[in-house]
């Protein structure tokens, strides 16, 4: 792929890539199916081509990275089953666009954890910034501390779990998918949400518009029972369920072309 | 598929707005029409983490009045064309779609050979093996252009 310089320095190609020429870490320990190395020396693309290769070209099933350093987009757009440890926090948008990984991050995330996610399990042992779970599709992720503002705004899918306090605006325009919050919630949850459920155990700052409470059902008991036990929570407290009012956002004077995009 | 051409509009001209998977695919697959063929799926082998994850959010939908799944890697409907016994409907929903894509039949992974530009699996996380496409992308080249200097 032909790069072209640039008066800063840096170097793109035709698909917008920084770094073309990266050279892949001398540094990976590789034990049969399992690899580890530590990223404090590298760069992002670097840290993000080693993931790759491990995973998609040498059949490595299970990846430890030491020292993440608040480094941004890392284990972003991986397509395939595998698990991925970070010991150490990853910086903003770790692990977006995922589809398959089962991450644990021991340390805290910055903002727009799994951002877009299609699949997977992402746990983190500490707290997340803002846009955690922004635009997720699918799968499990949770945060065992606090996190910041909107966690899941746009949210079309996938559970989203929080131990701690969510921010204000979370659940903004939520369309599909669930939200399970063991500690308080900022003002204005759920505003402007099509449809998917929240459930909170603390206090309820606000509701936003068109969000109301909702009727409790045994799916949405067996859904919180069987998240906490496959997931090693402990015993779940007590929530409240908060749903769309269905006043604002209605799917049937969507056109079909609107309409796949919630779905 | 519901198309249908406007006033003023040519034939060529007419625009689709219910994209179905079999129009995509240019055929029907024989699990849309044989319920057989899905009953052995393993959801939860093919899903990552203990319980089938993303199929939870799968359901059975409608699509023009026929029983159809919501294909999100091809932004479609996968119809189904057989009985499907009651109490299972979500259940055989998922099982059709896995089926799907673990054939590679999604209309979303035959675009991946062509338009891919990083390398990455061919087919996603329900399968184990898959080989790698995106590798030799090149930039479409316009005949008879070129790029003005600076680019």
């Amino acid at each position: 792929m032909a790069s072209v310089g640039s008066l800063s320095g840096v170097s793109y190609d035709a698909r917008g890539l920084v770094e073309p020429h990266a050279e892949m870490p001398d540094n990976i320990e590789v034990d049969g199916s399992r690899a580890r190395f530590d990223a404090a020396d590298l760069t992002i693309r670097q840290i993000n081509m080693a993931l790759r290769k491990l995973i998609y070209n040498d059949g490595i099933a299970d990846v430890t990275v030491l020292n993440p350093s608040s480094k941004h987009s890392l284990a972003v757009g991986i397509l395939k089953r595998c698990r991925i440890h970070f010991e150490g926090s990853p910086g903003w948008f770790a692990c977006g666009l995922i589809d398959g990984p089962e991450v644990t991050i021991n340390g805290r995330v910055g903002w727009s954890l799994g951002e877009n996610m299609m699949s997977g399990v992402v746990v983190v042992e500490r707290g997340g910034g803002s846009l955690t779970g922004a635009a997720i599709r699918g799968g499990d992720l949770i945060v065992k501390g606090d996190v910041g503002a909107r966690t899941g705004i746009d949210q079309k899918g996938g559970t989203i779990i929080v131990m701690g306090d969510v921010g204000i605006n979370t659940g903004f325009m939520m369309q599909r998918g669930r939200q399970i919050i063991c500690g308080n919630a900022g003002q204005n949850l759920g505003d402007s949400m099509y449809d998917g459920q929240i459930y909170v155990a603390g206090k309820v700052s606000s509701l936003g518009v068109d969000c109301v409470p909702g009727e409790w059902t045994d799916a949405d008991a067996e859904l919180i029972e069987r998240k906490f036990r496959i997931h090693g929570l402990g015993e779940p407290p007590q929530f409240e369920k908060f749903v769309c009012g269905k006043q604002l956002h209605n799917y049937d004077s969507l056109e079909p072309s609107e309409r796949k995009l919630v779905i | 598929m519901a198309g249908s051409a406007s006033k003023g509009e040519s034939p060529s001209e007419v625009r689709t707005v219910a994209i179905d998977a079999e129009v995509l695919a240019g055929k029907r697959f024989p699990y849309q029409t044989d319920i057989s063929l899905v009953a052995d799926i393993d959801l939860l082998a093919a899903t990552p983490g203990p319980d089938i994850n993303w199929l939870e959010d799968v359901t059975l939908l409608e699509e023009d009045g026929i029983p159809a799944v919501f294909d999100r890697y091809s932004n479609s409907f996968l119809k189904i064309y057989f009985n499907i016994p009651e109490g299972q409907e979500d259940d055989i929903a998922r099982k059709v779609l896995i089926k799907h894509l673990v054939d590679g039949n999604s209309y979303g992974i035959t675009l991946k050979d062509i338009h891919c530009k990083f390398p990455q699996v061919e087919l996603g996380p329900w399968v184990d093996e898959s080989r790698i496409v995106g590798e030799n992308w090149k930039p479409t080249e316009l005949e008879g252009w070129t790029a003005p200097q600076a680019h």
